[in-house]
């Protein structure tokens, strides 16, 4: 599942620890990244790669949002749900994607190039609301800006 | 003298103390007689610091530290119970219960639900509404009630997730966990299982193996020690579960394998409700098997148990006093001749019982015609195995090995304290192998497994010997991969400078074990390694020791030692000169085998109408229908008695009795005495264990109380030579009449010759016996479903089993877990299979 230069890569993230548990979400990163998301499978190659329980992958994988078990669109639009931004408006954020493309969380489109999760605090508290767009963080948000983007998003495709 | 400054001095609730340095402040504040409330902590784990109940105020510190993780440290001022902590303890704790679904714990009726449970009523108030099968013994309720919570403020919110019951031996309900990860610290950090993780989080967040796996898919050894440490009622055993707590505990020896663990019988109202490891530093270390910790209830249990001795007759039983039991025996055994007058026990019985069995045998029916059933287990590789059993090195050897290597073990469900030792060990370091031809436990976490085809493991041993003697090994029929391993095996164990092997029961029954055993004792000599070999019957070195086989003598002095026969005829004032020892066990699956008398203490495997004229069979539970027993009497189970084992260290152990027998059953040395007395023979007249042993002392150095007491290993020797039967067929290729190879085992998961699985629920899952196992190819291909008859043929028999298809059979391998009576020659062999018609 990953290549040569991948597994390159593993190894030297590896070295960075005592064991290899902690590269865990290291490479989880790598495989997100390559599939977009992380199947059932994807833990198991993981587990096996770094010779740790499945148990403990699936773990990490369940317990920290920004790894994702089902497929995702070609754009995550991941929005901070925690304190800051609740109480800044992130019901608004929500409300206004779903009235642009139609899906909430944990959904997708059905042209594959957008879906939506709820993203625990990312540590942009002075600029919230907010949300990420795969790596990109997109700041202070408001309907207007939202639309904006999202125009943005679909002519690029 | 130089100041000790490793001591450090605190002050804890205005009290002054003194502790070693690297101890928390809770372990100073326990000490000191100071209670902190706790649920995560456990004495056998790490400490955790997620269910902040044992927060206390350190002096100049803003926040509320957790006492189990925090260090304690020199001149530090702690308060745990202050107004304001209590007030935290009991909101964190709301917070707990308000996901909590057992609502007695703040129930306004508690206290009148118990006084008035005693009344007439609707059930619901006599039996009072109880919800956890833990009441009475939870933790939980236990802290809540000690922080004096009687009301939650928070929403009760009720997850709603169903109880998990596939599996056997314990149910989960996670709608009583509490996230303290016990369980999983346990199965993580102890038993180094990793069955165990949290998943998800927050209110989702919930214990369990990954994936949708039972515990049984995800390679969980069901040793119980999760269940053990829950606080809650989340994790129950099946079978103990609404019993309260219990009113004492008796400590003994666990009776289902070799290595001997102790164990923690809990007794309520005179019935064994359950088996614990208990805490002991030599043996199992605090821990067991599935068998130690959950077959034991059961077993003893079952309502089936004989009670009464009774008489059989074409098909008609009727139960008959003592009195006339050994009437009938001794007019039986007076009309019947020494030669054809034949005892057969199980080496599961005690030291003391085999010891009255032999002499019984000897001094009364003057014949040395005495065997243990385990001749029949070991097959044509008996000789070997003891000889090689005489090698054993204490378990302890592992944890100061270098390196480990294991032939035919897997230690899931037998022997899994030792799986535990090996992995602790691994941990440290050590390189470990294993050779085993199907996947098991250790296949992926070895350093290498030594895969060779099933039949062809001594070869592989064979290739060891020669690689560590510096020769090279040219075998073809070796993979080149394999040839590789190897070598790498060989060179690491000739390296190492303390090397053990253990040897498990998987091989023991083929057609090649005599020369597999031979190269494993040759390959010891060669490394320089200890071995031990573990054996299946918990008692087989005490039944060595015991004199109960026709070849050998009390003291495990051959038959033919004329100074050992004189000192017995001293001590039993008896003539022991010219008695027979031609029979042994194997003669009765032989069609020639016509015994006048029979006397089974233990198992009776079928044999034919004629093989003997009278059989009497003392045991737990009613003969098979097979068995053409005439007389049946009832005995203790080893938790009904007090004696001795020897484990296969040669660890002399104490048998405790913890409840009275079933009925009138009776302890087998207690009959055997009673009946020897009624037969008018001098030397019987034992009526406590410790007479028995004080004569046995005096032919066996080193089997005084005091040594059972200090539970020390016994300086013995084997050199007797063994009878073997056995062809040793060679094994014939797979033809196209007959294209699977079958292997079979015999189940060593076994008690008095009745297979665990007969008796206890869970067992039948775990151990079949009777079942083929085949892969899921081979089953597709000849349309087969799990639990499908299916005929098999070989050359030398016919046979319809159910079939089980395991992910770890491989291709064109069936293998049959089977008992020592069913095991036919050449093993393996070459078979057909086919779809039985229904
Ligand atoms: S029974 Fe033993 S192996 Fe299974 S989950 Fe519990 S601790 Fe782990
Ligand atoms: S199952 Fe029991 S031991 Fe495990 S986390 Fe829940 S309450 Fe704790
Ligand atoms: S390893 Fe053997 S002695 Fe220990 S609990 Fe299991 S069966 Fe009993
Ligand atoms: S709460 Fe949204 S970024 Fe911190
Ligand atoms: S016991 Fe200290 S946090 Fe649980």
């Amino acid at each position: 599942m990953f290549s040569e230069e991948e597994l390159k890569q593993v190894e030297e993230l590896k070295s960075h620890y005592p064991t290899n548990l902690s590269a865990v979400m290291g490479v989880l990163h790598m495989y997100q990244d390559k599939y977009g998301h992380i199947s059932d499978e994807g833990i198991t190659y993981v587990a096996n790669l770094l010779e740790v329980p499945e148990e403990n992958v699936l773990g990490v994988v369940t317990f920290y949002e920004m790894y994702h078990q089902h497929k995702t669109g070609k754009y995550k639009l991941q929005v901070c749900t925690n304190v800051s931004c609740m109480l800044r408006g992130s019901d608004m954020v929500l409300q206004t994607i779903k009235d642009k493309i139609g899906i909430g969380i944990g959904e997708m489109t059905d042209d594959g190039l957008f879906s939506v999760h709820e993203a625990e605090c990312l540590g942009s508290c002075g600029t919230a609301p907010m949300m990420s767009v795969n790596k990109d963080y997109h700041e202070n948000l408001t309907p207007e800006t939202i639309n904006e983007l999202i125009d943005a998003l679909k002519a690029k495709g | 003298m130089k100041q000790h400054t490793t001591r450090m001095t605190l002050t804890i609730d205005n009290k002054t103390v003194t502790a070693d340095t690297g101890a928390s402040i809770l372990d100073v504040a326990r000490q000191n007689g100071i209670d902190i409330p706790t649920l995560c902590w456990h004495e056998q784990l790490s400490p955790h610091g997620g269910c902040r109940m044992c927060i206390v105020e350190v002096e100049g510190l803003s926040h509320f530290p957790t006492a189990c993780t925090t260090p304690a440290a020199d001149g530090m001022i702690v308060r745990t119970h202050t107004a304001q902590i209590r007030e935290m303890r009991a909101e964190i704790l709301q917070l707990f219960l308000s996901e909590h679904t057992a609502s007695c714990l703040v129930c306004d009726e508690q206290e009148e639900c118990r006084e008035y449970m005693s009344t007439v009523r609707k059930a619901g108030v006599t039996t009072g509404c109880r919800y956890c099968p833990k009441d009475g013994q939870c933790e939980l309720q236990a802290v809540t009630e000690s922080l004096g919570v009687r009301d939650i403020i928070y929403p009760i919110y009720y997850r709603g997730i169903p109880v998990e019951t596939e599996d056997p031996f314990y149910d989960r309900d996670y709608n009583l966990c509490i996230l303290c990860g016990r369980c999983v610290r346990m199965c993580q950090e102890v038993r180094l299982a990793d069955v165990l993780a949290y998943k998800h989080r927050g209110r989702d967040a919930i214990i369990g193996p990954a994936f949708a796996r039972t515990h049984l898919e995800a390679g969980c050894e069901f040793c119980g020690a999760c269940v053990s440490v829950c606080p809650t009622g989340t994790l129950r055993e099946k079978a103990r579960a609404w019993e309260g707590a219990p009113d004492r505990e008796e400590i003994t020896t666990c009776t289902f394998c070799g290595v001997g663990c102790q164990v923690r019988l809990l007794v309520k109202e005179d019935r064994i409700i359950g088996s614990l490891p208990a805490d002991d530093p030599t043996v199992n270390q605090g821990q067991l098997c599935v068998k130690g910790r959950f077959c034991n209830t059961e077993l003893v249990n079952g309502h089936q148990r004989i009670r009464h001795p009774y008489r059989r007759e074409n098909d008609i039983a009727w139960d008959v006093s003592w009195d006339a039991a050994f009437e009938l025996i001794a007019e039986k055994l007076r009309s019947s001749a020494p030669e054809r007058t034949g005892m057969l026990v199980s080496s599961n019985l005690t030291n003391e019982d085999l010891y009255v069995a032999q002499k019984f045998m000897r001094v009364v029916m003057k014949t040395h015609h005495i065997d243990s059933t385990a001749r029949l287990f070991y097959g044509s590789g008996f000789s070997a195995y003891l000889t090689l059993m005489d090698r054993a090195v204490p378990l302890s050897a592992i944890r100061d090995a270098s390196a480990v290597l294991m032939v035919g073990l897997d230690t899931r469900f037998s022997r899994s304290v030792v799986g535990v030792a090996i992995r602790t060990a691994m941990k440290r370091g050590i390189r470990m192998f294993t050779l085993h031809s199907r996947e098991h436990t250790f296949s992926l976490n070895a350093d290498v497994w030594l895969q060779p085809e099933v039949g062809e493991e001594y070869r592989y041993v064979e290739a060891l010997v020669r690689l560590a003697a510096g020769e090279d090994v040219t075998d073809r029929s070796i993979p080149a991969d394999m040839r590789v391993r190897l070598a790498d095996v060989a060179r690491a164990l000739s390296e190492s400078d303390s090397p053990v092997i253990l040897v498990g029961a998987e091989f023991l029954q083929y057609d090649s074990s005599r020369a597999f055993l031979a190269a494993v004792a040759q390959l010891a000599d060669h490394v320089g390694a200890g071995v031990l070999t573990l054996p299946a019957q918990n008692n087989l070195y005490g039944s060595l020791l015991s004199g109960s086989f026709p070849e050998l003598l009390p003291g495990m002095r051959p038959t033919a030692d004329a100074a050992r026969l004189q000192k017995l005829e001293s001590l039993w004032g008896t003539s022991l000169t010219g008695l027979t020892d031609a029979w042994n066990a194997d003669h009765l699956l032989r069609d020639d085998c016509a015994m006048q008398f029979l006397y089974a203490v233990g198992a009776l495997p079928p044999v034919h109408r004629g093989a003997a004229k009278f059989t009497v069979f003392q045991n737990m539970y009613p003969p098979e229908p097979y068995c053409s027993a005439d007389l049946v009497l009832p005995t203790a189970a080893a938790t009904e008695t007090d004696g001795s084992f020897l484990n296969g260290e040669r660890r002399v152990q104490r048998v405790r009795r913890a409840v009275a027998p079933p009925g009138i059953a009776l302890p087998d040395w207690d009959i055997l005495c009673r009946l020897a007395r009624h037969m008018g023979a001098e030397g019987f007249a034992f009526t406590r264990p410790e007479e028995i042993r004080e004569e046995m002392a005096q032919v066996i150095p080193g089997f005084g109380e005091a040594e059972i007491d200090a539970r020390g290993i016994l300086p013995l020797a084997f050199d007797a030579v063994m009878h073997v039967s056995g062809n040793g067929t060679a094994q014939r290729p797979p033809d196209s009449d007959h294209p699977f190879i079958l292997h079979s085992s015999v189940v060593e998961h076994t008690h008095r010759g009745f297979p665990l699985a007969a008796w206890v629920e869970g067992s039948r899952i775990l151990f079949p016996e009777g079942v083929l196992d085949i892969s899921a190819e081979d089953a597709r291909a000849l349309g087969l479903r799990d639990g499908d008859s299916v005929h098999v043929s070989g050359a030398s028999f016919e046979e319809i089993y159910p079939v089980r298809i395991v992910r770890q059979q491989p291709r064109g391998a069936l293998h049959a877990s089977i008992l020592e009576s069913a095991l036919t020659h050449p093993n393996p062999q070459p078979v057909s299979v086919r779809k039985a018609d229904v």
